[in-house]
């Protein structure tokens, strides 16, 4: 699905039009730690540069500006290492730059609105933050490591094995609440608070919820589909 | 009119169609958002996120998977389906949409035909946001953490009407998790933590 005004993302076009098209961009490039100095260089020649599968480039950062991607670069795309280092820097992310954040702003709004209500959002938020770690470490301690294990084409040992229904569930519990947090504070909740610290709060709580939405597809529509390949071919 | 917003889904696979489409339809004075999908199994994955008004879809895309058609329209109740018809299709296929317009139709005609289908829907799409007393009762006990179950012995229902009215509460304050239910409810002094 996509919103139609940005341009689509191809091999030949130069990173620094398509960083000043959409300054999102840049969280896509953190993530594949391709440095924001671009230069005058094509997506190609960044991606060569850093040593990233251009495939997996191509298609992730289309989410960013909205492009969904097509059965047939999604077929492209046979090397699953790029895309885990891909969400590896993303979890990075969550829990090192969002976290923070968002906590920080709370703890400011907290200085001047300590009403029951306010006190339930927190407890909210940190009840749903605690959620989202859990999710990380499945990923990283369950999930990942078995996904290593396919591609050195290893059949799973694992006693607790994967499943990709688990996997799926948690991301709709993570968007589903929060969507709630958002609407606790844009529809519901009055907060007594300075109005340019609410604003960031939900600033960063948006582009969380950017980045948490590309972060599903990437794992939902690449990621375990060719899991899905390989788990064939092995069995074959 | 209806101020607030609209999704509207286009699956359609001739991109030329579709970008002329959504050109010409978002020159209206209505608020709609557009977004692209490949197939309608995309529908799936995008309602939890934002709720799909209608979806205007070529027809193309249904005929051979009739039974999944049925299947996501009876899981979207509320979804209006409009066709985009180009070709020729039997009249059992077209039955199954809400509307449909031709791509030779006026732009003013094909706006006004989506524009009626939005405001034949407004009964049911709880513009106001205000829950009834039935379902403030209904939010006392899930809030206080009862089942579906308890809900509908305290307050002598069904367990089925119990899930509507807990449908349409998460619809009216758009609030999904019961923990954030809990919270709308202290704050709107539904309950008391006590």
């Amino acid at each position: 699905m996509y919103k139609t005004q940005k341009s689509y993302i191809t091999k030949d076009k130069k990173m620094l039009d398509l960083i000043n098209d959409n300054y999102s961009l840049l969280l896509c490039l953190q993530h594949f730690d391709i440095d924001f100095s671009v230069d005058n260089k094509t997506v190609e020649e960044l991606c060569f540069e850093n040593n990233i599968d251009i495939n997996v480039f191509i298609v992730i950062s289309n989410l960013y500006n909205g492009f969904f991607p097509v059965e047939n670069e999604i077929n492209k795309i046979n090397n699953i290492t790029p895309i885990l280092q891909f969400l590896k820097k993303s979890h990075s992310f969550y829990i090192e730059d969002m976290y923070p954040e968002l906590k920080y702003y709370l703890g400011k709004i907290k200085n001047v609105h300590s009403s029951i209500d306010f006190q339930l959002i927190e407890q909210f938020f940190n009840e749903y933050f605690e959620e989202v770690l859990e999710h990380l470490k499945y990923e990283e301690e369950i999930a990942f490591p078995y996904f290593y294990s396919l591609m050195r084409n290893e059949k799973n040992k694992q006693t607790k094995s994967f499943s990709a229904k688990e996997y799926k569930s948690h991301h709709t519990d993570i968007e589903t609440k929060l969507t709630d947090l958002k609407n606790l504070f844009l529809k519901h909740i009055k907060i007594k608070s300075d109005l340019s610290i609410k604003r960031k709060f939900l600033n960063t709580l948006f582009g969380l919820e950017f980045d948490l939405k590309i972060h599903s597809v990437v794992e939902e529509k690449l990621l375990i589909p060719l899991i899905e390949r390989i788990e064939n071919e092995l069995n074959e | 009119m209806n101020k607030f917003r609209k999704n509207i889904a286009v699956i359609e696979p001739s991109k030329i169609l579709y970008e002329g489409l959504i050109a010409s339809i978002s020159k209206s004075e209505y608020n709609y958002s557009f977004y692209n999908f490949d197939s309608f199994d995309e529908i799936e994955i995008y309602y939890l996120k934002k709720e799909i008004s209608i979806v205007l879809i070529n027809p193309g895309l249904v005929q051979n998977r009739l039974n999944d058609f049925a299947k996501i329209k009876k899981q979207y109740p509320k979804i209006l389906w409009i066709g985009i018809i180009y070709s020729f299709f039997d009249n059992s296929i077209l039955k199954l949409f809400d509307d449909t317009f031709l791509i030779t139709d006026e732009v003013s005609i094909i706006i006004k035909k989506i524009n009626k289908l939005c405001s034949n829907n407004i009964g049911n799409n709880h513009e106001d946001g205000q829950l009834s007393e039935r379902e403030i009762e209904v939010l006392h006990f899930i809030a206080k953490g009862l089942s579906n179950k308890e809900t509908a012995d305290k307050l002598n229902i069904s367990i089925h009407t119990v899930n509507t009215h807990r449908k349409n509460i998460m619809e009216k304050t758009g609030i999904r998790s019961l923990a954030g239910l809990t919270i709308y409810a202290v704050s709107k002094g539904i309950i008391s933590i006590d």
